[in-house]
């Protein structure tokens, strides 16, 4: 293989690498990988094996300011998620009482004098208002 | 690095590869740089470390602090085993040869 061709092909591979690496080790790796073609090993061995390695090198996970960043993050989403719940679950009789007030929600329709029996009858269980009352869909 | 030494016995090579192994080996007698570490594996075990892996190799190596580079002007850099990689290499080579001689009296006593 010509030699401006193996430094172009070796020159792809090592462009594979993430930057911090190129910066650290990239010159040297170029320097290697001449010193090895002209010991007679193949180019396209050379540049297969720094493929190999850019790609274990993007893979493999590192712990860095980027991971701890992504821990607190989903942490914090963990703790709000948590926070959520909690409130929703507080809220949940609250929001089921206040279905038996009539024409507090919009598609609610108010409660005729037959029904009120069925609905006092049902105060102590709010989930079941809005069959009796006649509602389509729970309020 | 009271996690990552060798002091307590534990085999700390025996999950990093054979290509870490063989340049600690080969750092074992001195500082080397990547070249130098490529031609004297061939030599001293009959592997050709692909560069690739090479590099993939030193920078785990240097992370669990078993190895460190050297400080150059060059664009070579040289690397040293450290305190702890030599330990660990011992504590390894220990295993490698415990695991050795069983395998050699097994097949003594099994008489292939």
């Amino acid at each position: 293989m010509e030699d401006s061709r193996a430094i172009r092909l070796v020159g792809t591979a090592l462009r594979c690498y993430p930057a911090r690496w190129r910066q650290r080790h990239g010159e040297e790796a170029a320097e290697l990988a001449s010193l090895l073609i002209k010991d007679g090993t193949p180019a396209g061995s050379v540049a297969l094996s720094y493929l190999a390695g850019a790609a274990r090198e993007r893979l493999t996970p590192r712990p860095g300011p980027r991971l701890t960043a992504v821990a607190c993050a989903l942490l914090l989403a963990a703790c709000s998620l948590c926070a959520s719940a909690g409130l929703l679950a507080s809220a949940a009789p609250a929001r089921a009482a206040s279905t038996v007030q009539p024409g507090g929600h919009p598609q609610c329709r108010p409660v005729s004098s037959e029904q009120a029996p069925v609905v006092a009858h049902a105060m102590n269980r709010p989930q079941l208002i809005s069959w009796e009352a006649g509602h389509d869909r729970s309020c | 690095m009271s996690k990552r030494d060798s002091s307590d016995g534990r085999d700390l090579l025996r999950r990093v590869g054979e290509s870490s192994v063989l340049i600690l080996i080969s750092l074992a007698d001195g500082p080397k740089h990547g070249y130098v570490l490529i031609q004297d594996i061939k030599e001293l075990a009959g592997v050709e470390l692909g560069p690739g892996t090479l590099y993939g190799a030193l920078d785990r190596l240097e992370r669990l602090g078993l190895i460190e580079p050297l400080p150059t002007d060059d664009r070579r850099h040289p690397y040293r085993i450290t305190v702890p990689g030599a330990a660990a290499l011992r504590v390894h080579l220990d295993s490698l040869e415990r695991v050795s001689a069983a395998g050699r009296l097994r097949l003594q006593l099994g008489g292939i």
